[in-house]
């Protein structure tokens, strides 16, 4: 344990750096030359994509400013989310507490103290279309975070605001998350699996995947999120070949199906973080890209470029933000933004400096949107494809890392795929590791954080307006899902979860979505479809 | 050593598991989406000196509060609730104010979470059965 951190300074012989090690572990050289490469590359938009997946870029067309949000009662939501279109976010990315994602309603004793905390509070028809109020559906794209089996019942949901709004599904733009295994605090075992039976899960993820392709063909069926990895502490190149990997588990399985790549591939994305390490954060996106391309085209046999895109939206981390000195957050979430738009992303959430204390207010989304909107219009980092692109140094990075992705990829694969290594508890034990050498790098300051680790400044308390949500909310919220589940004609929602109950008991090898969406047309609620389908396996959750 | 509720950010939690471990405590890691009640059956199971709960979301006043008055209907006002994540400063004061022992947030050095941790526990006057 280091008391004093391991930093030189001197006025004598300057300031200086504790060592030259990327985040991964790659140790930079002094200086790059045409030694570490003399390659070729290949056109923006043009495979294996290293440049960019479109030929003009952000020159065409700017990246989605899809700030993550959500909060309190789907009605505070709506509010927000006209806020924040007003001030200039391009797409919406919903936020459900924790309660919408694992599939309990307000009212489920242990959710009640979480209620409308970490997003909106959702679990009937009547929230999703307050929720989305006055947001036009088919031209303005939505993500929906939501797991297997929850991710059916929201889709449900939005398809039949939707209906009731005339506007046909084919028309629908936006993305279902849609993944089992990283969703709740990256693929961390006990998080994901003590809800719902994770093969059931990801059998209903594919069933939701299967039932979009052919009738909602603008909507994106799945979005693996390699965000929720990389902040469980792992590193670039961990997280970039856990997140491959997985992603072409579902490719692997949805093959399996029956079903054509070029009918689906374009339409899973993934959802990553931006470090601070600039050139290893640029050349890890550059190094996912390729390795992405040539698995749809090699490994899978993918005939349209489309399908070989690495699409890839971004949230700047928010393990990098520090309590102390929160303002010092602004300048981070800057840094990683211009990161991500050097890297060539398609959309991205600055994260909110107050973020490492509650979530943000209106006041810091705004401050993060305009962040976005400087980098985009005042810099000029927008204005060429891939500006770093035959740089000495981020081509060879490029390539280390993509070489080290690889050969983890490698040895997932000898274990039978991410989501085998995941089940048997190997994911488990590298995050756990990762976990705790990070933290030893924090201590030791051998990951400097200035505030925290370096310069740490113990006589000023921090500055921060706390976001706070309204008192009587989650009374408000636990009180109408209980009304919600007394009242009115429940007869038919009754059918229909018997029959999904059935339906799971003996057939579940078959598809559960429609009868899923059944009880949703039925007007069942979230953790009443989710309980006949626990109910019919013998599963029982935490209490 | 207990997440509350339904957040499962777990980072801090296993870390400074690690750390008391490692420290040669006795760490029952309870994990997360625990309840108060299956807390207080677990201290009065494990005969614990003190319990360590971690959080994110924004429900720390609500549990911290309610682990306490069970320990107090249940005759065990001498175990120690200490608590750490992201806590904003003004419920940190409420908190220790109404009996947490301890709130840590982060950025704390490992060496004043267990320099804290030894000065309660020997001062603690349970005996180990």
């Amino acid at each position: 344990m280091a008391e004093d951190p391991k930093i030189e300074f001197d006025h004598a012989k300057g300031e200086k750096i504790p060592h030259f090690r990327s985040l991964s572990g790659i140790e930079y050289k002094r200086i790059y030359d045409r030694e570490d490469w003399d390659g070729e590359l290949p056109d923006g938009g043009e495979y294996p994509f290293t440049r960019g997946i479109h030929e003009d870029m952000y020159r065409g067309r700017l990246w989605t400013r899809r700030q993550q949000s959500g909060f309190g009662s789907p009605e505070e939501s709506n509010d927000l989310l006209k806020y924040l279109l007003r001030v200039g976010q391009t797409g919406i990315n919903i936020d459900s507490d924790i309660a919408g994602k694992i599939g309990v309603d307000p009212d489920y004793p242990l959710a009640q103290a979480d209620v409308g905390l970490q997003g909106t509070s959702m679990c009937t028809y009547e929230d999703m279309a307050a929720l989305f109020k006055d947001i036009p559906l088919d031209r303005i794209s939505s993500t929906l975070i939501f797991p297997p089996p929850a991710s059916v019942v929201m889709m449900g949901q939005y398809m039949m605001m939707a209906k009731a709004e005339g506007i046909p599904r084919e028309s629908l733009i936006g993305t279902m998350m849609n993944c089992p295994f990283t969703q709740l605090v990256g693929p961390t075992f006990q998080a994901n699996t003590h809800f719902f039976p994770i093969d059931l899960a990801l059998k209903i993820g594919l069933d939701l995947m299967e039932y979009l392709i052919p009738r909602c063909p603008k909507w994106n069926i799945l979005n693996v999120n390699s965000r929720n990895i990389r902040e469980s502490g792992v590193d670039a190149v961990q997280e970039a070949a856990f997140s491959l990997a997985l992603g072409s588990d579902f490719v692997d399985r949805l093959c399996k199906r029956g079903l054509d790549i070029d009918r689906f591939a374009r339409r899973i994305g993934f959802f990553s973080a931006v470090h601070l390490d600039i050139f290893e954060e640029v050349a890890k996106f550059r190094a996912m890209r390729r390795i992405w391309a040539r698995q749809m085209k090699e490994r899978f046999g993918a005939r349209d470029p489309k399908s070989m895109w690495f699409r890839c939206a971004v949230q700047t981390s928010s393990l990098t933000l520090t309590a102390q000195e929160p303002m010092n957050n602004i300048v981070r979430a800057a840094v990683q933004t211009l990161t991500a738009i050097l890297s060539g992303v398609q959309s991205v959430h600055t994260t909110s400096y107050d973020e490492a204390y509650c979530l943000p207010s209106e006041k810091t989304h705004k401050l993060a949107i305009r962040t976005q909107q400087i980098i985009a219009y005042e810099t000029g980092a927008t204005k060429s494809v891939d500006p770093l692109g035959g740089s000495y140094l981020v081509e060879k990075m490029t390539d280390e890392l993509e070489e080290r992705i690889w050969e983890l990829m490698k040895v997932i694969d000898g274990r039978g795929g991410f989501v085998e290594c995941f089940k048997e508890g190997w994911v488990e034990g590298e995050l756990n590791s990762a976990r705790y050498k990070l933290a030893d790098q924090m201590e030791s300051a051998e990951l400097p954080i200035i505030g925290m680790n370096l310069f740490r400044d113990e006589e000023t308390a921090p500055d921060i307006e706390i976001f706070r949500q309204a008192p009587d909310m989650q009374a408000k919220r636990i009180q109408y899902a209980r009304d919600y589940k007394k009242g009115g004609n429940r007869e038919s929602a009754r059918i229909a979860l018997k029959n999904l109950y059935e339906r799971t008991r003996s057939h579940a090898d078959e598809d559960l979505v429609v009868p899923m969406l059944e009880a949703v047309e039925a007007r069942a609620t979230l953790q009443e479809v989710c309980d006949a389908m626990r109910e019919a396996t013998g599963f029982s959750i935490p209490g | 050593m207990a997440k509350m509720g339904l957040d499962a950010h777990d980072n801090g939690l296993r870390i400074v598991s690690k750390w008391l471990a490692d420290a040669g405590y006795e760490v029952i890691y309870a994990g997360v989406y625990n309840s108060a009640e299956r807390i207080l059956r677990m201290v009065i199971e494990e005969n614990a000196d003190a319990v360590g709960i971690s959080f994110l979301g924004g429900e720390h006043l609500h549990y911290s509060r309610k682990l306490l008055d069970l320990f107090r209907e249940n005759d065990l006002k001498d175990v120690k609730l200490i608590a750490g994540g992201i806590i904003p400063p003004a419920d940190v004061i409420t908190m220790k104010d109404f009996g947490v022992n301890a709130v840590f947030t982060p950025g704390t050095p490992r060496g004043e979470i267990l320099k804290h941790v030894a000065a309660c526990l020997s001062v603690s006057e349970r005996v180990p059965s």
